[in-house]
């Protein structure tokens, strides 16, 4: 049986810890052959899918990283990482199965039994809330590649790092976009939110009920539902009976879904709809609902638009294309990112030690055009978060993402309203 | 079996139990690594979860699956107080102990007249209603859940960084405590109803009255030392919103190991926890990598075998083992 | 809150409910004839859901026509579960609840690692449909065709059950079985064949449902985990063992639901279903219509 291996291993593992003693110091020396890095993603459960999708990303990365290419990347065309001794860059995935729990016990084992340099992750708010914390304790930086939620980068934590930007943020740019319509003489006086019962969920209400009273727009409903009903038929009605001008739902792809399809069956054609991502970045979202979403419009932290003013975002895309048979994501495009990112700091700390990756990590100053995303640069503030990292919003046009706001990234202009009633 | 045979079986026990005492409480000599002690320690607080459990689901025969309540009531009490008001853990810890207990004699006292598995979805049903409330309870954090501030190592705020050890004798100390208590209650009067009433339905009748008074105390029992444990969980974890101490599955774990051990017995709960948690642990982390779902196959397949194979729980193979050396 | 608001909800609660009665009656036949309760049952809806999308994708048949064949193979199924775990797990002597509980769990986390390692987590759901996105209004209430489709198998399929049950000698083998399993034997009725037949017929049901369900919702492995309880408590609602409470339960679930959304917010509108199944218990501690 496989299983009394992995126990020995175990056994074995714990005896070599035991005698390099427990918090043994890991410098690396310029003959490190290989960097090793933790992911911690669901991999089984209700959202395993973004699990596979990251590790899909991430080895996409680990493609740019550890090979030569042409692209105008951080680290791309040395092919390891050259101040290193052209050490390789390998990645640890493991499973937290979207509990706190799991999260912290395999972050710590990740730490001191795989020796991880630095830890990327986590996709649930809340897991993110757990590891974090565990990295702090054992001073290993952790990088949130696409956890949203504000509240993280305001813990007063040192190893914590998030290029991507929170749902305060996006609430901030989907808000800007609406006044952006209103000077343009959009009729657009009233918001109905609909969210999730999550973590997520929760924050970005929070952000866009704050945003809302600040900029004077009514919020007409502010439906909180739980996550993966079976029915939301109720919860529609009183979307329906709101008839705001503008609907935001936060939410994964499931309920997503299930939302889009029950406002078709129930003859409720909103006037706009403006998405926090999640499930709205989702492909299969809008396999299942095609025609549906014609119209909608989502935050991104990411558009294939790019590509013509970021050439490296179509070579980036078609290698990712490649392994994964999708187009890159909200969520994937800052995977990806984040390890570069993160394989670039440990670079320039010419070592694998925490507090060195950690201060590797503070200087960045990267500018935009050197990654994938529309963000005008990377440079951490001193939470960790990284303030320069745009969003773009993207409407569902004949199938597709159109970049419609920031004016600077836009291709077309928004179709407004969605529905002619 | 005569009253001596009996009287020497207990004390058997009870220094069986005092070598393992010993013998778990030397392991972290030997094993320093934080990963292999998080498993011990889990499988130490399982065993006492469980053994809390098994006291009103396996020695009263109430089968509840929806002990999560009780676990949420310890983990949010101690967490709120502490957060909020300043109140160390250890205060909360025992005041959610108190209020599940209430709340476990209160559903205790609707409840156990409800039949199989009506009683079953009723404690399943109302564990539910109480996630919801807490999922919508904007003071106790409502999802965004509560996190424990990061403070100096300490027994005053029973919080340690990286040191796994306070943690381990403390669910050790759990497990103990837990089983002693069901080590009393097997040789106490109500053990002897229980077991008459299991054995002679008829019997039931003319114990009535105080059976359904022994049964609100063993709810109160299993509901206090379950509390105890969701304490200790949001300690261990310093974080917890209602999705990660209050959802179903948590009912299931909790009586997981001691229907795997061995439902109504001593030593159930613990030799169940010995497979299960190890089990649960390593086949996340050597196959959930993949995201291929092969560590649900695998638990899932084992957990069937188990139960199929010996459905008296693995202490059965003992018992026998045990007769036939006899 | 308009008078529209009120029947529109009503309406849909109850299209909803017929569906929750069709995914729990399976699971109230099965525990009626031999007092198992299979925590699997929410799996088995996920696994006709992919049977249905299955057929669908390769061999382009639509729900609706698929429904008879995902009930089939779902049939085949349930007897092969029947044989192949719950057979043994009533042979325990001590403690068979437990076992039973937790040997079908067991299966449950089995189904949800297959339909991962088979299928992938992705989600999928049918895009075109016969029924999928129709809608008949009237007056200004909206009723989907899928739920009305729905609602008229789930009618069709206890209507059947109550013939097959009352009126064939197959039901009366079932209910003979289910009175004294020990007794049947004497009359020549082999207990594992009416066992098998009865898993096989109440997954043919959960099949029935699945089909309808997968032109309309989504699929993935856990789909299941969000209508598995509220089976359960349809079943215990009706009182356990009574098709017909399966059928009274569901409806009474659906329309709580849809009125509790009306007055709580609705991420506590299953407080409302909750609530009820409490207090039918504490009065009637059989449920509606349960009588064993």
């Amino acid at each position: 049986m496989s299983f009394s291996i992995n126990r020995r291993n175990l056994l074995v593992g714990s005896a070599a810890t035991l005698a390099f003693g427990a918090g043994a110091v890991r410098t690396a020396s310029a003959q490190t052959k290989e960097v090793v890095i933790g992911a911690l993603y669901p991999m089984s459960g209700a959202s395993a899918q973004m699990g596979v999708d990251a590790q899909k990303a991430f080895e996409t990365a680990l493609a740019f990283i550890n090979e030569k290419s042409d692209a105008d990347l951080p680290l791309a065309g040395a092919g390891g990482l050259p101040n290193l001794g052209g050490a390789k860059v390998r990645i640890v995935y493991a499973d937290h199965q979207g509990d706190p729990q799991k999260g912290r016990a395999e972050a710590e084992r990740l730490i001191t039994q795989e020796k991880v340099a630095a830890i990327v992750g986590t996709y649930q708010s809340a897991v993110a809330a757990t590891v974090s914390q565990s990295c702090e304790r054992y001073g290993v930086p952790f990088f949130s590649a696409d956890n949203s939620s504000p509240s993280l980068t305001r813990r007063g934590l040192k190893f914590f790092f998030r290029a991507a930007a929170h749902d305060e943020m996006f609430s901030a740019a989907m808000f800007d976009f609406l006044d952006a319509q209103k000077k343009k003489g959009e009729k657009i006086e009233t918001v109905a939110l609909f969210h999730e019962d999550t973590i997520f969920g929760t924050d970005s209400a929070n952000a866009q009920l704050k945003l809302a009273k600040e900029r004077g727009y009514t919020v007409a409903a502010d439906i909180k539902y739980r996550a993966n009903s079976p029915s939301l038929t109720a919860e529609v009605q009183q979307l329906k009976a709101a008839n705001a001008d503008v609907l935001m739902p936060s939410s994964y792809t499931t309920d997503g879904i299930l939302l889009l399809k029950t406002m078709n069956e129930l003859g409720y054609k909103p006037k706009a709809l403006l998405a926090q991502a999640a499930g709205f970045s989702e492909q299969s979202l809008y396999d299942a609902v095609g025609p549906l979403a014609e119209g909608s419009i989502t935050r991104g932290s990411f558009s294939l638009d790019l590509a013509a003013k970021r050439p490296s975002v179509g070579k980036v895309n078609d290698a990712f294309k490649k392994l994964s048979g999708k187009d890159l994501n909200d969520n994937t495009s800052r995977e990806f990112m984040a390890l570069l990112l993160l394989a670039d700091a440990i670079n320039r700390a010419k070592s694998t030690d925490g507090e060195a990756i950690r201060a590797a990590l503070v200087a960045t100053d990267l500018p935009g055009e050197k990654t994938i995303m529309p963000w005008s640069k990377v440079k951490f503030d001193e939470t960790g978060q990284n303030p320069y990292a745009d969003p773009v919003l993207l409407q569902r046009i004949g199938n597709k993402f159109v970049t419609v706001f920031p004016a600077q990234a836009a291709i077309a202009e928004a179709v407004w309203p969605m529905n002619k009633s | 079996m005569s009253a001596s045979s009996f009287t020497a079986r207990r004390t058997r026990q009870l220094g069986l139990a005092l070598v393992i005492l010993v013998v778990v409480a030397l392991l972290p000599f030997g094993v320093k690594d934080v990963y292999t002690l998080n498993i011990l320690i889990l499988m130490l607080m399982y065993a006492a979860l469980s053994q809390s459990w098994n006291i009103l689901g396996g020695y009263c025969g109430q089968l509840s699956l929806g002990h999560a309540l009780y676990f949420g009531i310890g983990a949010y009490s101690s967490t709120l107080l502490y957060t909020k008001f300043g109140i160390l853990p250890w205060f909360g810890m025992a005041l959610g102990g108190v209020i599940a207990a209430g709340i476990a004699m209160a559903i205790g006292h609707a409840c156990f007249r409800l039949a199989g598995h009506y009683y079953v979805i009723a404690t399943i049903v109302i564990a539910e209603i109480g996630l919801l409330l807490f999922h919508n309870w904007d003071w106790a954090g409502a999802a965004t859940g509560i996190e424990l501030p990061f403070g100096r190592d300490s027994w005053v705020t029973f919080q340690f960084a990286r040191n796994k050890l306070p943690y381990f004798y403390f669910a050790l100390g759990f497990a103990a405590v837990t089983w002693l208590v069901t080590w009393k209650i097997e040789n106490s009067k109500w053990g002897y109803w229980w077991r008459a009433v299991k054995d002679n339905p008829e019997a039931a009748e003319s114990l009535g009255v105080m059976v359904f008074n022994s049964k609100m105390m063993a709810a109160a029992v299993s509901a206090f030392f379950t509390a105890v444990g969701g304490s200790f969980y949001a300690q261990f974890v310093a974080y917890i919103d209602p999705e990660s101490v209050m959802t179903f599955q948590f009912s299931l774990l909790m009586a997981l190991p001691a229907v795997l051990g061995g439902i109504g017995t001593l030593w159930g709960p613990a030799l169940g926890a010995l497979i299960l948690i190890p089990m649960t642990e390593l086949t996340r982390t050597f196959m959930g990598g993949s995201g291929k779902g092969i560590d649900l196959i695998v638990y899932g397949c084992l957990i069937m075998v188990i139960a199929l194979a010996r459905p008296d729980g693995l202490v059965g193979l003992f018992h026998r083992r045990k007769r036939s050396a006899a | 809150m308009t008078a529209a608001i009120v029947i529109q909800s009503l309406a849909s609660g109850l299209l909803m409910g017929l569906l929750y009665g069709l995914i729990a009656v399976g699971l109230a036949l099965i525990f009626g004839l031999m007092d198992v309760t299979n925590f699997a049952h929410g799996e088995f809806l996920m696994f006709a859901m992919y049977v249905t999308f299955f057929c669908f994708s390769f061999f382009a048949i639509d729900p609706l026509l698929a429904s008879p064949i995902v009930a089939a193979a779902l049939f085949v199924f349930g007897a092969v579960v029947y044989l192949g775990i719950v057979r043994f797990a009533m042979r325990a002597r001590t403690n068979v609840g437990m076992v039973q509980i937790f040997a079908t769990f067991g299966l449950a986390i089995v189904m949800r690692g297959l339909a991962q390692l088979l299928f992938t987590p992705d989600y999928r759901s049918i895009p075109h449909t016969w029924l999928g996105g129709k809608t008949v209004s009237m007056f200004g209430i909206y009723l989907p065709a899928p739920q009305l489709a729905g609602g008229a198998v789930s009618i069709l399929a206890f209507a059947v059950l109550y013939v097959l049950i009352k009126k064939t000698d197959f039901g009366k083998a079932l209910e003979a079985t289910r009175e004294d399993a020990g007794a049947v034997a004497l009359v020549g009725i082999d207990k594992n064949k009416v066992f098998a037949l009865g898993w096989g017929l109440g997954s043919a049901l959960v099949g029935l449902a699945g089909a309808i369900m997968a032109s309309f919702f989504y699929i993935y492995p856990d789909v299941g985990a969000s209508f598995a309880l509220i089976a359960y408590v349809t079943v215990a609602l009706g009182g356990f063992g009574s098709v017909f409470g399966a059928f009274a339960g569901g409806i009474v679930v659906g329309l709580v639901e849809a009125m509790t959304a009306m007055v709580l917010p609705p991420s506590l509108k299953s407080v409302g279903i909750y609530a009820v199944y409490l207090l039918v218990v504490f009065f009637r501690p059989r449920g509606l219509f349960g009588s064993i």
